[in-house]
């Protein structure tokens, strides 16, 4: 859990950073940091769990 | 270059000295530059962003960098990490001052978190040179 935890913050202030520099709009702001949020999450647990079966 | 785009950046405004003041700002005190330019939820925002995650990582047992190295390696090796650590401007500095985080001590780097750490650390610097790009174009009147 703590990882995944370790790993939710690090999308979280990553994403916050990115949603605001990118865009012009408040809206596509938010959803463009709400879009790189899931995609660290994502990926993150796909690799994790390719990553699991490699020995 | 086409004639054009030579012209563009002939009749482009040159880039009025407060922006660089802003943009040293931003650098320096993280969200800094954006309250100057009175973005106070960008300066909560991005800003609190950079402090919460350097101070995350200090907290997880990160390491900093500088020039030097305890373990025989190149100090070249250790600028690109400098580099992106720098970018936290203050809190480095002070931490600098304060001789924490940037010791190569094996029990700090026997923690789980210890690499954990290191990335916030990295990570915070890199987002704070974002914020002062941003804080930069928004002074420079290139971004709303």
């Amino acid at each position: 859990m703590r990882h995944f935890l370790v790993m939710t913050l690090f999308a979280v202030f990553a994403s916050v950073v990115f949603g605001a520099v990118a865009k012009d709009t408040p809206q596509e702001r938010w959803l463009y940091g709400l879009k790189v949020f899931a995609e660290f999450m994502v990926i993150g647990l796909v690799l994790s769990w390719i990553l699991y079966f490699i020995p | 270059m086409s004639k054009p785009e030579k012209a563009v950046l002939e009749t482009r405004e040159p880039t009025p000295a407060r922006a660089w003041l802003v943009g040293m700002m931003a650098w320096f005190v993280p969200g800094a530059g954006h309250v100057m330019e009175k973005k106070w939820g960008r300066a909560a925002m991005m800003g609190g962003a950079v402090w919460l995650c350097f101070i995350v990582g200090l907290g997880m047992g990160g390491h900093l960098f500088d020039l030097t190295t305890g373990q025989g390696s190149s100090p070249l090796l250790q600028v690109p990490p400098m580099i992106a650590n720098l970018g936290s401007g203050i809190l480095y500095l002070f931490e600098w001052l304060r001789g924490v985080g940037f010791a190569d001590d094996p029990a700090q780097a026997a923690k789980a978190t210890y690499e954990y750490g290191n990335t916030f650390l990295l990570i915070a610097g890199l987002l704070n040179y974002l914020n002062m790009l941003d804080a930069f174009d928004i002074a420079a009147g290139r971004k709303p």
